[in-house]
């Protein structure tokens, strides 16, 4: 049997998280911990594009919170100065799904990468993204296991010869953003993390959908992957790139079509996130789509619950001390004694 | 409060209540596995709800690594274990006691966890209030140990006035508690997350949304007091015991055991916990009615051990321990008490019965007093005038 759950009013993006009294800048969001990431990593470049991003949001800052699992980006929430909890590897979005259930007040974020995301916390990403729960993943993909030093990733092309894979190795790799289509995910996007403007501009896009928001992040390791998004960022890029708009003319397959990253059917969604040829070295298998392939509204998990409760509550009367007292005395009761 | 569930045989019916009962802000998430229903809990618990998360043993061993990231981010969080016979899946719909030393030690590092067992269907109430009390009050992730028999038995309970029920108070932070180097006032103007409260060791419990109070947790080892990540060797060696010494000060807060020795002259005591004190106080009234003297005394905090429970140890000069494992609590006994407890072990998936431990009881007693013991009637020997049930 299925009953319908009704369709609550849709919510918007950060609505019921309280706005900022004013203006607030950078600096605030800045804590005052050393920041430990090799000399050269993309980190640095998305944690100041999100540093200075945030005060444009307008939320309250102790509103906002980081949470992120196990790996080299996973520092990322002690750099911040909002709440935050670097976690266990890969159990970010379930952690985040407990607080954005458990309030509707914050600004969920979650930050991991290639290996935390989609091989150990496979699991747990893809549900999130499924339920739909309000939050916003900031996926750091260097294609390489950087803080374990030098192993090939769930991202890492075919042949990829690392430490653990010295004769190549052998997985065929995940696209994230196909995958995300996959499970049915409502917002799906990719950038750079050396295109400060085009990543910003994601970012925005991102936190303001309600719902999960999953923003995959082409980033740079110099230590164990250097130079594997190269072709995508030197003076050629726009060569080896095809930047996504609403309405950008896409060919595949023989088919062209306009770009709509709001069509309710993902199938077009799902053919442009196959361009590129991401399972192997970028840049050779024609240009790689970067901007928002899905955005579409649908109502969130947490917001769906929180609804159910408030519906429960509605619907019985007297104080909580009352109706703990009618619960417990239903069923079959007696008197003992006088 | 916020329940992280994964349906297991014996505890999903816990998850089926309490998805009954959203009418009191009880949000319940059926998760894809067992991690994601206690990172659910976690989460929820950094948010300022009591993260609850049931399961049964073999959900335990996934959930390990995030009880150890509770236990250092020292977060409110209650943990149902309904055990089963194991190990793997072993037997789902049946009853063991086989889960203290999982609940015990089954982490990687020093990781002490309160353990709590209730002892019988109506006291599973009771126990849980009590769980969620420690977990609340000492900021902890707190183990409430039942099992199959308990989970699917019954028995009348009485029913307690609403008001009687005991306060507990999350005492949230709402400020500052610290006096940077920039205060010009000498007042608190900053706020650190390991800060301790100096009779529960217990940490502010700050939630989000709280203005001037952010902060950064996480499963690295925190600095004392302002709690940033620190591989200082002597920090590392003072959080560790600091962990142990929260856990341990809980012990202040218990009450005193209650022996069960009416005549006053045992030489034998029984000690179990959980499940086995129907089974135990009714081989021990039969060992009574026989004639003999035998002492009782049933434990529902397995970690820390009741503060007087060493020296009610040593009153006796036999301490027989039943239960549904190979000897769990025994070991924990000699650890701790250097107690030479005698193992009565049964693990069969069933109940113990009363009849069988009273005859092991009656044996001990007659081995500390120096006599012969026949418990006759009340033992394995039916009495003269027992008529069997008639075959149908």
């Amino acid at each position: 049997m299925s009953i319908d759950i009704g369709t609550p009013s849709l919510r918007t993006g950060t609505e019921l998280v309280p706005a900022a009294d004013g203006p607030q800048t950078g600096k605030e969001f800045t804590s005052d911990q050393e920041v430990r990431w090799c000399p050269g990593c993309g980190d640095y470049a998305v944690l100041k594009a999100v540093q200075s991003f945030l005060p444009d949001l307008g939320l309250r800052r102790e509103n906002i919170v980081f949470v992120s699992g196990i790996g080299c980006s996973s520092r990322f929430p002690y750099y911040l100065d909002t709440y935050g909890m670097h976690s266990i590897h890969g159990r970010a979005p379930s952690i985040a799904t407990g607080i954005a259930t458990a309030r509707a007040d914050l600004n969920v974020w979650v930050v991991t990468g290639d290996g935390d995301a989609l091989s150990i916390g496979g699991n747990h990403l893809i549900h999130a993204l499924r339920r739909n729960v309000n939050m916003t993943i900031l996926l750091f993909n260097n294609r390489i296991y950087g803080l374990t030093k030098g192993q090939y990733s769930p991202t890492s092309e075919v042949g990829k010869v690392t430490k653990t894979s010295p004769m190549g190795s052998l997985d065929h790799p995940f696209n994230p953003i196909s995958l995300a289509l996959g499970a049915e995910a409502t917002f799906v996007a990719r950038t750079i993390d050396s295109d400060r403007k085009h990543l910003t501009a994601v970012l925005s896009a991102a936190a303001a959908h309600r719902g999960t928001s999953l923003v995959e992040i082409y980033q740079n390791c110099p230590i164990f992957n250097d130079g594997a998004f190269d072709a995508i960022k030197g003076p050629e890029a726009d060569t080896h790139l095809l930047r996504l708009e609403p309405g950008t003319e896409v060919t595949a397959g023989g088919r062209t079509w306009a770009h709509d990253p709001t069509a309710a059917d993902p199938a077009d969604q799902f053919a442009v996130s196959r361009l590129g040829d991401t399972a192997g070295p970028l840049g050779l298998g024609g240009p790689i789509p970067i901007g928002i392939f899905r955005q579409v509204e649908r109502p969130t998990y947490d917001d769906l619950a929180r609804a159910q409760v408030d519906q429960s509550k509605a619907a019985v009367e007297g104080t909580p001390t009352e109706r703990l007292t009618r619960l417990i005395n239903a069923g079959d009761t007696w008197n003992v004694g006088g | 409060m916020s329940l992280g569930s994964y349906p297991i045989t014996p505890a999903t019916d816990i998850l089926h209540e309490l998805s009954k009962h959203k009418s009191f802000g009880v949000t319940t998430l059926q998760a894809e596995d067992e991690i994601a229903g206690v990172g659910a809990a976690i989460g929820a618990a950094f948010a300022g709800s009591l993260g609850v998360t049931t399961t049964s043993g073999p959900g335990i061993a996934l959930k390990s690594e995030a009880i150890g990231l509770a236990v250092m981010t020292e977060l409110p969080l209650l943990i149902v274990d309904v055990q089963r016979g194991g190990p793997s899946t072993g037997l789902p719909t049946k009853t063991e006691q086989a889960d203290l030393l999982q609940a015990m030690y089954g982490r990687n590092g020093e990781a002490p966890v309160p353990i709590v067992a209730p002892q019988s269907p109506g006291d599973c109430f009771a126990a849980a209030v009590e769980a969620a009390r420690i977990a609340i009050t000492y900021r902890t992730p707190v183990m409430l140990l039942s099992d199959g028999y308990l989970a699917n038995g019954s028995e009348p309970w009485m029913i307690p006035d609403v008001d009687d029920l005991p306060l507990i108070d999350p005492a949230f932070a709402t400020g500052p508690n610290h006096v940077s180097k920039k205060s010009e006032d000498g007042e608190p103007d900053e706020f650190w997350p390991y800060l301790r409260d100096e009779e529960t060791l217990a940490r502010p419990w700050a939630v989000p949304g709280t203005a001037g109070l952010e902060h950064r947790i996480g499963g690295l080892e925190k600095g004392d007091g302002h709690g940033n990540i620190s591989y200082d060797p002597a920090n590392h060696d003072f959080m560790v015991r600091t962990r142990q010494a929260k856990i341990q000060a809980i012990a202040k807060s218990l009450p005193p055991l209650e022996v069960d020795d009416p005549s006053g002259e045992a030489k034998v005591l029984v000690i179990g916990w959980g499940s086995t004190y129907g089974p135990i106080g009714a081989a021990c009234r039969r060992v009574r009615r026989a004639g003999y003297h035998v002492a009782q005394v049933h434990l529902r905090h397995l970690n820390p051990f009741p503060r007087d429970l060493g020296e009610i140890l040593a009153r006796y000069d036999k301490v027989l321990v039943p239960e549904m494992n190979l000897g769990q609590l025994s070991k924990l006994l000699r650890a701790e008490y250097l107690v030479d407890g005698i193992g009565y072990n049964h693990v069969r998936g069933l109940p113990l019965k009363a009849a069988e431990l009273a005859e092991a009881i009656g044996q001990l007693v007659g081995q500390a007093e120096g006599i012969d013991v026949d418990l006759g009637e009340h033992g394995l020997n039916p009495p003269a005038d027992h008529e069997e049930a008639p075959l149908s």
